[in-house]
């Protein structure tokens, strides 16, 4: 029986790899003032970014119940009798605690494997495609389960913000919180490290900024796999997986969005990019 | 408009019960934040069982009215006080018993008059209100919860979320107002304690109980940067005595808390002194704990006393921040004039700023203390200037620790070296990327000659302004803006991508952005940036990139 991978919509997998790979994914709540949106089915990230800016109320985040996510291990366990689940970090929300609680709540007979990526954005969505592609290929449960643990390191993430408010604001800021307040006006390079949001670097102007992830992923000797992502500029990151493309000719690389309930916590502007991969 | 949705005594409990495990789930995070000298060394930890204490009582309420309940708990917090922030709290419930006084059920409007209530009655009972601490992070709440119920909605949740949000936005705000928690980069903690309180009442209320299980109150970042600043004002702290936190309750007979503290506030510092002619709480810092105890002994019978050594106190604390510090490994010694130019330094990451510059050069001994100041073995040092790179080098002789200077001669290239700086590399790897970095930035300073000379080709009178690309004099005119534009000609301007202007004491920020107006407008690719450096002696410093 092929095992099936569940994840959370913080992993901005773009929905052609979704649906190529057989992937689940639970949407997070969005929510705006009273109205609550599950990310990525009743919102897109255009509607979102359009609602950011024309409203005055800034939008949060909640993880589904334990239901939802018991719901959606039976649903899937109606095909198969393994279940691999890959959270975002947990030191950004609830997801892993919900998942692995959901487990006892299910009334389906069925192996569910619960693992957290310490990671989110494209770098989570990088470790679940590559689970989701053995998987599909035949794979047992342990074999994929093992294979994501040698992942989750691999995976790095980098952004590059025009604002750190919205961070802020939600909490997750971590200890990027030493780039807040800066006086002159720099774009911040975030990323996430050990599974919280981390501060690498500080470039004087979006140009720049746009360099910098573009060596960032230069700078990888073996590559698995690439994610570009961007919430307002598509141009820019159409541009950026075009140098890519030259770079890295064998690919894969994957051009994706930021989806609201990610964008409710980064603002607008920014751009990502992922790789999982091998440095030396 | 207005629903009228309540809630009962009984479900007032219940909201503080959620609260109260709200709060213990980041109580040891918030004890992380208190900064000394500031008191109290655990306010999390104190707010939590002063809340306990509050919730217990309220189980002993007369009435399961909401006034009944209310009442309750700010009995039990009286008696179950700990710490400033804890009996500041136990002022709060009192002012919510009295605001909710006579009422069956709370609903948003009563909510709105026993929250401003609270926050009037916590400013009672200290002598000295202290802004950016819990107290205002209550008044802002509070006056936000008015203003929503007057012009969008006092249904209750919808007033519960204002004053949450009003309540975050205030701690995020503390450092701002108060200088020990800019200092320190840190918000306050009896704020942060009070925000997650209502923001657990908040969940509780919205009937999120699987989230109040689950996640973990985010604490409030600071809105603005992290530095310390006055090294010598390091070294001289270790020395300062804490003595003894001490905290009791007497009861007896016309006990006048008023003429307590009076007395009190002679004996000790952070004196609070709140309760009635029949039960008073006290809290009080002294070196002399013996002597209060025998002044209050005879005014009634003494409960829950509690003394503790705040030194001991401190050095846990110490122990604690060490391991909560993000892992800076590398520190940053920057030499900088003026206020604005500083905080450019600190907002970009700055460890310590030596005050000094062109005209006031800091000796090695001031170098050398602020790098024996920085939290870790690998310091790099910034002089900024050319006459401060020599001295900077010799305090590699004098300390332990592992040094290395970038010899920045200039503010622009200090910046440009902090933007460089890589917060995972290690010391050597950062040395020579903020080299290179210093390296590619153009650094143009604008000053007035003080005396009449000549230099190469160049006559200059005295008060007229002179140009210096690089430390070198290349432009001489009356005007100051003249100058700064003949010195931006020679950097091929076309080819930059951005100039960043800081100006100086002098300069009047509407001439320099008139002056980086006429620069847009000539260079229309350029990304023009004014920024208030507040340096003395240079009108503008400028650096292009």
């Amino acid at each position: 029986m092929t095992v099936k991978i569940i994840t959370d919509s913080l992993g901005d997998i773009p929905p052609e790899a979704v649906e190529e790979l057989g992937i689940t994914v639970i949407p997070i709540n969005v929510i705006f003032g009273r109205i609550n949106y599950r990310d990525g089915v009743d919102l897109t990230t255009e509607q979102f970014y359009d609602k950011l800016a024309a409203g005055k109320v800034f939008p949060t985040t909640i993880v589904p119940s334990l239901g939802r996510y018991a719901d959606a291990y039976n649903e899937v366990a109606e095909e198969t009798g393994d279940i691999l689940v890959i959270t975002n970090s947990r030191r950004l929300s609830a997801s892993y605690e919900t998942a692995l609680l959901a487990k006892e709540r299910m009334s389906k007979k069925c192996r569910v494997e619960v693992i957290d990526s310490l990671s989110a954005v494209m770098g989570q969505g990088l470790i679940v495609m590559a689970a989701a592609r053995v998987a599909k290929e035949g794979a047992k449960l342990d074999k994929v389960l093992e294979l994501t643990r040698q992942n989750i390191p691999r995976a790095h993430a980098r952004m590059a913000f025009d604002t750190l408010e919205y961070l802020r604001r939600g909490g997750r800021i971590g200890k990027a919180r030493t780039f807040l307040g800066t006086v002159l006006k720099v774009s911040p390079i975030l990323g996430i490290r050990n599974g919280e949001v981390y501060p690498f670097a500080r470039e004087h102007s979006r140009a720049r900024a746009i360099d910098y992830l573009y060596e960032f992923a230069d700078g990888f000797t073996k590559i698995e796999g690439i994610g570009v992502e961007d919430a307002t500029t598509p141009d820019e990151a159409d541009e950026l997986t075009q140098q890519l493309k030259v770079r890295f000719p064998d690919g894969p690389i994957y051009r994706s969005k930021v989806n609201p309930a990610v964008g409710a916590h980064v603002g607008p502007r920014v751009l990502g990019v992922a790789v999982l991969g091998d440095r030396d | 408009m207005a629903e009228a949705r309540a809630i009962s005594g009984k479900d007032l409990r219940e909201m503080f019960i959620a609260a109260t495990g709200w709060l213990e789930k980041s109580a040891a995070d918030v004890d992380a934040l208190n900064v000394f000298p500031v008191p109290d060394g655990d306010t999390g930890t104190n707010m939590l069982l002063t809340m306990r204490s509050s919730v217990e009582e309220s189980y002993q309420a007369a009435a399961n009215s909401a006034s009944g309940v209310a009442r309750a708990m700010a009995k039990g917090a009286l008696i179950g006080a700990r710490g400033n922030s804890g009996v500041i709290l136990s002022q709060i419930w009192n002012g919510m018993a009295q605001g909710l006084d006579g009422k069956d059920k709370v609903t948003g409007a009563d909510l709105v008059t026993a929250l401003l209530k609270a926050s009037k009655t916590a400013y009672n009972g200290l002598s000295n209100p202290v802004e950016g601490t819990i107290l205002t992070v209550m008044r802002e709440a509070a006056a936000a919860a008015e203003k929503h119920a007057a012009e969008v909605s006092n249904d209750l949740i919808s007033v519960m979320e204002a004053t949450v949000d009003a309540a975050r936005e205030s701690v995020a705000n503390t450092p701002t107002l108060l200088q020990v928690l800019k200092d320190a980069g840190v918000v306050d903690a009896g704020g942060q304690g009070l925000y997650t309180i209502l923001e657990g009442a908040l969940h509780y209320l919205k009937g999120e109980t699987e989230q109040l299980k689950l996640r973990r109150p985010w604490m409030v970042a600071s809105s603005i940067p992290l530095t310390t600043r006055a090294p010598q004002m390091v070294g001289a702290m270790d020395e300062v005595p804490y003595g003894y936190c001490t905290n009791f309750v007497i009861k007896g007979v016309e006990l006048n808390p008023e003429k307590l503290r009076k007395r009190l506030e002679k004996k000790g510092l952070s004196v609070i002194v709140i309760g009635d002619d029949s039960a008073v709480r006290v809290h009080i810092h002294t070196l002399d704990p013996g002597e209060i105890m025998h002044y209050v002994n005879p005014l009634g019978t003494l409960h829950q006393i509690n003394i503790r050594n705040m030194d001991e106190q401190y050095r846990d604390f110490l122990e604690m921040q060490k391991e909560r510090m993000p892992e800076v490994d590398t520190a940053i010694v920057a030499v900088v004039a003026g206020e604005g130019l500083s905080q450019v330094f600190a907002s970009l990451g700055a460890t310590i700023i030596v005050p000094g510059g062109q005209t006031m050069n800091p000796s090695t001994k001031e170098l050398l203390q602020a790098v024996e100041a920085v939290p870790s073995e690998k310091v790099i040092i910034l002089p900024n200037n050319k006459n401060i790179v020599l001295t900077a080098e010799q305090v590699h002789s004098l300390t332990k620790k592992k040094i290395n200077v970038v010899p920045t001669k200039t503010i622009p290239q200090g910046v440009a070296a902090l933007l460089a700086f890589d917060y995972e590399a290690d010391l050597e790897t950062n040395a020579v990327n903020m080299y290179k970095a210093q390296s590619e930035v153009r650094s143009i300073e604008i000053t007035r000659a003080v005396r009449a000379t000549r230099l190469g080709r160049l006559d200059i009178k005295k008060n007229q302004a002179i140009g210096f690309l690089d430390g070198d004099l290349v432009a001489v005119a009356d005007k100051v803006d003249e100058v700064l534009n003949q010195a931006l000609e020679r950097v091929d301007p076309e080819k930059a991508e951005v100039v960043t202007i800081y100006c100086g004491a002098d300069t009047k920020p509407a001439e320099a952005e008139q002056v980086a107006a006429a620069i847009r407008e000539r260079y229309p690719q350029l990304q023009v940036e004014v920024v208030q450096g507040g340096q003395p002696h240079y009108n503008y410093i400028a650096s292009v990139e």
